[in-house]
């Protein structure tokens, strides 16, 4: 009955809500942007996207979705930095809204092909591992930690659905070796059906998204591509296996 | 000596390297770990095989001590 009751009251409320927000949201950026400059309104505009992500995931569902941020990392030296996560369902990239600072998540095709969404994750200058060409990949992610903006990325590619961590794919790694900056491993726990893969269907539940220590350039400089991917992605493994299994 | 690359370039354990293992599925390797792969093959066996065509149909370990094995025996009859 409440999974029945939380769709009902999360489906209508997502579209009414994307109906008028982004529109207003979006002009609103537009609006201000010949008067600020480029870099300011990039700002404003993924700013406007994680407000967007925030009320999407904590507002509409709640209370019987609840979504808990956990920094269990402490502060970050300021600057760029790459945030890592597991990737359990199409709520991961709305979580991220729980993230401080200001950030550009690294994706693959699916979310440019979404009507709308698509549209201001490309103005929002979101990355495609798979439409871009390497090189012009790891440039533009390149200019953007240098400009101080973080980046998001979900290595495995793919949603488990599942509490499984998939492979790591190894390019992230790689542009943080280029570019030496923190990499933060976030761990998304609890939202495995929240979308049910294949179905849409959302179930109560609370979910965490929990940001461990930052691994900084200093521990990792030495490392291969592999043994920087594998290393982190065992972090987040043992992370979760340490916060499920005392659940 | 093959598993030997995978030991020290990619900290797999011997344990997990049987001839049946897949890459990319069971090794955890991406397309572009496979480029670090080539060149550590052929630091080890002293070979080229980055241009290789049979490369790209590489899949399991077995995939790799055979096309290893022909490299060798093609690169030891040129006169």
């Amino acid at each position: 009955m409440k999974r029945v009751w939380l769709n009902l009251q999360f489906y209508p409320a997502f579209f009414l809500f994307s109906l008028v927000a982004i529109p207003a949201l979006a002009l609103s950026v537009a609006a201000l942007a010949p008067f600020i400059g480029h870099r300011r309104a990039m700002r404003r505009f993924r700013r406007a996207i994680s407000w967007y992500g925030w009320v999407v995931i904590n507002v509409l569902p709640f209370p019987l979705v609840r979504v808990r941020y956990e920094d269990a990392g402490g502060e970050l030296p300021p600057g760029g930095a790459l945030v890592v996560c597991n990737h359990r369902s199409t709520s991961d990239p709305f979580l991220m809204a729980c993230l401080p600072r200001e950030y550009v998540q690294i994706v693959n095709d699916w979310p440019f092909r979404l009507p709308v969404l698509g549209f201001f994750a490309r103005c929002a200058g979101y990355l495609s591992v798979k439409e871009m060409p390497v090189d012009e990949f790891y440039a533009r992610a390149g200019r953007l930690l240098a400009d101080g903006v973080g980046l998001i990325a979900f290595p495995e590619g793919t949603r488990s659905a599942s509490r499984n961590v998939g492979p790591f794919h190894s390019s992230v790694f790689r542009l943080a070796l280029q570019r030496q900056v923190p990499i933060v491993p976030v761990c998304i726990i609890g939202n495995e059906r929240i979308p049910l893969r294949g179905t849409g269907w959302l179930d109560p539940g609370v979910i965490r998204v929990r940001k461990l220590p930052a691994i900084l350039p200093d521990e990792y400089r030495a490392w291969s591509p592999f043994q920087l991917k594998a290393r982190v992605r065992d972090r987040i493994v043992a992370e979760l296996a340490a916060v499920e299994g005392a659940a | 000596m093959t598993n030997q690359v995978f030991v020290d370039s990619f900290e797999k354990e011997p344990s997990e390297l049987l001839p049946e293992k897949h890459v990319f599925n069971d090794l955890g390797l991406d397309s572009l770990d496979t480029v670090d792969l080539v060149v550590a093959l052929q630091k080890k066996f002293g070979v080229k095989i980055r241009d290789d065509e049979r490369v790209r149909s590489i899949r399991s370990l077995e995939d790799i001590y055979r096309f290893i094995d022909a490299i060798q025996k093609e690169t030891e009859a040129k006169p």
